[in-house]
């Protein structure tokens, strides 16, 4: 710039001749990225709220309020209850890992305290839940519960399975790059082509791998993809039936079909998580062991009081990473569905997608994403409040 | 990572720690034994995938393992009955504009929010930060409808080259990747170049970006596995295979292939070829920078 410039090298505070240049400068580099993500980033949250108040069938039609939002979730009360029933699971774990740490005065009171509030959780939850189905639009509330089950059923296993092998790997064993580089190979695949082998390997033919497999097993070859049957009912019923017991409903769990795209997932991103798992053990200072061993801790125990909670942030992280990613999963499920399958694998993005791709009801397709949005945004900030605080200080 | 662990990680009484556990595993053919069942298990899909390709389509109905004799004609099959030339040629393109425009805008954007001050620069950056959290699923809609120019007048983008790219040409994660390296870079660097009469794009293009090849490549990666895998978007906007790329291709040719598992498996392996390449070529930089950029998040 200037001779100016140069009087003032060693100075540590700088003070600028000419502000409005720097700001000039900077507003003009950051002004690119900002366009991009501001106009299809951004800006098409706002819009989705504008459309989701009006009819909007391919053009935009008349106003209708919040029409759209009472047909998708069937009764604002009931949804404020199931809402609040998130959030008192969130009070009650908070209560109990308190207690559980021992600051509190009487841990017996808290747990009990704790167990009660999680008591009204689930009954809130569950209330709120029937209320909005009977009166709410069932594609999109079954799809909800389909990515719940993906959510719930894939995320803890990717962690577990993950933290395992990065605990595996972490040894430095002759040939540990190379089983790195193998684990990690289904996360740069793309899904489309990995959902296309899942399809040839879970497919209801018998001599296909997956069957093949079962085959080795003695049981019977599945349908796989096209089962529309939960995994509950297929594992349990005959025995539940001995007693007269049918399994039916949200105990039975998600339909075969979506549980083989549920064990896509797992494929998917386990060894992405145990990657980010291994930099996260490396990060450990080893001096924490040997204290740990000094005091006399046995092996698990330095596992559990020294590992876990110094990955308690990256578990963190890659908890809110993959369930944000599976609620809004739409590639492998799109890919492997089957018509066989009749619905058992739309999840509310493939029903969202549905709405507006096939039903061409934009102004309800939108009214739909907000509310999935919202509940991302509910469960993001729960699990903040759970993990978050004490994770981002870990 | 490596200073720390070779200070203090001597071996002790030989035996080699799992995570947290020190000796608790003297064996190490068990440790050997898991990690290989667990990759053999991720690796099943590659192995079918490539024994179903060079398979008759007789040979894939029956529980033979590996074809007789490799069918290498699948791939030039697969190759003229769904268009893979144009598809793959369409995708190249695409992640080539996309990577080109993401380390531009990011670049920019994370060396102004790393060493640039502006009013509202903490503001602005925790905005953009927050679209990390916002689904694509609540995006499409509106997104769609941009390009097809019902809200903005800019006319229909639909099946144009600029409908695939624009929308991915800047994203939050790779300007905080870039602002984290560049926040490290000595402020010495700076004032000599100043001294010099540079000013601030000067400083970054001859000083600050040679010295960022790793953070530049990871970049480049992220975005290039990103754009290839991207399905939803250009799902939706092209209509007809001018610019189809490679997924939405690969999707269409699974409901015309049928039963004819060979030639999509084929197919697949088409359209895994570049990312393993790629990834092969690079895997150490590319674990590694997903390792430590993941963890900074």
């Amino acid at each position: 710039m200037s001779v100016f410039d140069a009087t003032h090298r060693s100075a540590p505070v700088r003070v600028r001749r000419r502000p409005w240049g720097e700001w000039l400068t900077g507003y003009a580099f950051v002004l690119p990225a900002t366009l991009v993500i501001g106009v299809f980033g951004l800006f098409p949250i706002v819009y989705a709220l504008y459309m989701s108040v009006h009819r909007w069938r391919i053009r935009q039609g008349a106003f209708l309020g919040l029409d759209q939002y009472q047909r998708t979730v069937g009764d604002f009360g009931a949804f404020g209850v199931f809402l609040g029933g998130v959030a008192l699971i969130g009070v009650a774990h908070w209560l109990w890992t308190d207690a559980f740490k021992g600051r509190a005065v009487a841990p017996m009171v808290t747990r009990l305290v704790a167990a009660t509030t999680l008591l009204f959780a689930g009954i809130a939850f569950a209330l709120g839940w029937q209320a909005m189905f009977a009166a709410g639009d069932a594609r999109f509330l079954m799809g909800l519960t389909r990515t719940f089950y993906y959510g719930f059923l894939s995320v803890p296993v990717q962690i577990v399975l993950a933290l395992v092998i990065a605990s595996l790997l972490f040894q430095r064993l002759p040939g540990r790059a190379f089983y790195r580089m193998l684990f990690f190979l289904p996360y740069v695949t793309p899904t489309v082509a990995g959902a296309a082998v899942f399809r040839a390997i879970f497919s209801p033919r018998e001599e296909r791998l997956a069957n093949t497999a079962l085959g080795w097993l003695g049981i019977d070859p599945q349908r796989w993809l096209f089962e529309i049957r939960p995994v509950g009912q297929l594992l349990f019923g005959d025995f539940l039936a001995r007693f007269g017991v049918e399994l039916t409903g949200f105990w039975a769990g998600p339909s075969l079909a979506l549980f083989t795209i549920i064990l896509f997932g797992i494929w998917t991103y386990t060894g992405y998580n145990a990657v980010i798992f291994l930099a996260g053990l490396g990060n450990i200072p080893k001096e924490l062991y040997e204290a740990a061993e000094i005091d006399g801790a046995s092996g698990p125990q330095r596992f559990m009081h020294v590992t876990v909670p110094l990955l308690a942030p990256v578990t963190f992280y890659l908890t809110v990473l993959g369930f944000i990613g599976t609620f809004q999963a739409f590639t492998q499920l799109y890919v492997m569905r089957e018509a066989g399958a009749r619905g058992s694998v739309d999840t509310a993005s493939l029903v969202i997608f549905d709405t507006f791709y096939q039903r061409s009801e934009f102004g309800l397709a939108a009214a739909q994403s907000v509310v999935l949005f919202v509940i991302i945004l509910a469960m993001t900030l729960l699990q903040n409040r759970l993990f978050g605080r004490r994770a981002l200080r870990g | 990572m490596a200073e720390i662990r070779s200070r203090s990680g001597a071996p002790r009484r030989g035996r080699l720690p799992i995570a947290g556990m020190p000796g608790m595993m003297p064996g190490h053919l068990l440790v050997y034994l898991a990690l290989t069942i667990g990759a053999l298990l991720s690796m099943t899909p590659f192995l079918v995938m490539i024994s179903q390709s060079l398979m008759t389509l007789g040979e894939t109905l029956t529980r033979q393992p590996w074809p007789a004799s490799p069918q290498w004609v699948n791939y030039a099959e697969a190759w003229r009955d769904a268009d893979f030339g144009r598809y793959f040629r369409n995708s190249v393109i695409i992640t080539a504009t996309v990577i080109l425009g993401v380390v531009t805008t990011c670049t920019l954007a994370g060396y102004a929010f790393a060493r640039i001050r502006f009013p509202g620069r903490n503001l602005l950056f925790t905005v953009l930060l927050a679209t990390l959290m916002i689904p694509g699923t609540v995006t499409f809609i509106p997104g769609f409808l941009l390009v097809r120019g019902d809200i903005v007048p800019w006319g229909s983008w639909l099946n144009t080259l600029p409908a695939l790219t624009v929308p991915f040409m800047s994203t939050a994660f790779i300007i905080f990747l870039f602002r984290q390296f560049f926040a490290q870079i000595p402020e010495e660097l700076w004032d000599a170049a100043r001294i010099d009469g540079a000013g601030h794009l000067r400083f970054l293009t001859t000083v600050v970006l040679p010295m960022s090849r790793a953070v530049v490549t990871t970049a480049t990666l992220l975005t290039f596995v990103h754009a290839w895998n991207e399905f939803l978007w250009p799902l939706l906007v092209t209509t007809n295979p001018t610019w189809r790329p490679l997924a939405v291709g690969l999707a269409n040719f699974i409901d015309e292939a049928g039963a004819r598992t060979h030639l999509l498996m084929a197919g697949s392996v088409i359209t895994i070829v570049p990312v393993l390449v790629l990834y092969f070529f690079t895997q150490r930089q590319f674990t590694e920078g997903i390792a430590t950029s993941g963890l900074k998040g």
